[in-house]
């Protein structure tokens, strides 16, 4: 085993270790955790047997290992981006709406302010 | 089409309202359109809003919404000499969402009939007039200002091209054939007003509330205007790439929710 492989399995060990406690403690999704614990699992056993990737990838038609790895980093970024663009709309959303509710609302406190202030003259 | 939020929204702000405050003005032409909110989405527009103002009061209109979308000049403090109706967005929201903001204070004061208005000078006051009337005689319940129908004055002639574009994109998107498209000069019945929901914020509302109008199954009607470019206009409107801009915001504003 190379130096490498030694640092990027510990690496991903404590993050496996740390995702793991994330879920019992339930501080994470049930979903989104079994979803990171899988991920750390297949980056270490790629990680300790380098080959296993390249069987993998003959079945799937492709014939490097690293290709394959390539591939899906780049699949699963692009599906991480469009998560994320779309949590960021759903926000920008949330921000509209409070932004025009609070517009409305300052609206009819000086409406109301005016009104009172009215009543109050015609009741002198 | 209007979200639980949105319903939830309007419901907290309709309660008793004092209408008597409104500046009523006699119009030149000695027509008052009491029955009129006229809205006004206006962000950094301190330059011209207050001339913009100052001619729809001369046409009669006196009910007019000013949404000041989070300026950074004196645009708040222009529009209240002249409008009877200013509101503020605490932060930059986007024209769509000030519209919205505007449609839905005007529809919490009762308003029968909303006409969106452009800030920067570019409509005429007096074709709200034109807009309204087929309204008021129940022959449409939505009225779009087409400035191909009527005229634009000191139109370049590749804003023009951009603009027959836009149109030919929006039949093909849309599925509705116009003959001008992205022109805020528009005028909604009561029940039409209720039925939109702006949910794209910035410049491809114009887009979206085609799609509102054809999903609603209301009746509309093109009305002929003119439409003023001016330097100060030309400079605040869209070039080709804030159109390519907008068109990218509408199809993702379509795919992503």
């Amino acid at each position: 085993m190379t130096p490498f492989q030694v640092v990027a399995l510990i690496v991903v060990g404590c993050l496996f270790v740390l995702t793991l406690l994330a879920l019992l403690k339930g501080w994470t999704g049930r979903r989104e955790g079994v979803a990171w614990l899988a991920l750390w699992l297949m980056a270490g056993l790629a990680i300790a047997w380098p080959d296993s990737t390249t069987a993998v990838a003959t079945t799937v038609g492709i014939r490097r290992g690293a290709d394959l790895v390539l591939y899906c980093s780049v699949l699963g970024m692009l599906v991480g981006f469009f998560m994320v663009y779309s949590r960021l709309r759903r926000l920008r959303r949330d921000v509209t709406l409070l932004t025009r509710h609070l517009a409305i609302q300052q609206a009819f406190d000086a409406s109301a302010t005016i009104k009172a202030r009215a009543d109050g003259d015609l009741g002198k | 089409m209007r979200g639980r939020a949105q319903a939830g929204l309007t419901a907290a702000i309709r309660p008793s309202i004092i209408r008597r405050w409104n500046t009523e003005t006699t119009s030149m032409t000695g027509q008052l359109h009491r029955d009129v909110f006229v809205v006004i989405a206006a962000y950094n527009e301190a330059q011209a809003i207050g001339e913009v103002l100052r001619e729809l009061g001369v046409a009669g209109s006196s009910n007019v919404v000013v949404v000041d979308d989070g300026s950074t000049d004196e645009t708040f403090q222009t529009a209240k000499k002249h409008a009877a109706f200013v509101l503020r967005h605490v932060v930059n929201c986007g024209q769509g969402a000030a519209l919205q903001t505007g449609i839905d204070f005007a529809l919490s004061r009762g308003a029968p009939i909303i006409v969106t208005f452009d800030a920067d000078g570019q409509h005429r006051a007096e074709d709200v007039a034109a807009l309204v009337t087929p309204i008021r005689s129940g022959e449409c319940d939505i009225t779009l200002g087409s400035r191909f129908l009527g005229s634009a004055v000191g139109l370049p002639w590749r804003r023009r091209a951009a603009l027959k574009l836009a149109v030919g994109l929006t039949r093909l998107m849309s599925g509705v054939r116009l003959t001008d498209a992205h022109n805020g000069l528009r005028a909604f019945s009561r029940r039409a007003a209720e039925r939109i929901d702006i949910r794209m914020d910035r410049m491809a509302h114009a887009s979206e509330i085609i799609d509102q109008i054809r999903e609603s199954g209301l009746p509309f009607k093109e009305v002929a205007v003119q439409i003023r470019y001016t330097p100060y206009s030309l400079r605040k409107g869209q070039s080709l790439r804030g159109g390519l801009h907008i068109l990218v915001q509408y199809v993702l504003g379509r795919v992503v929710r």
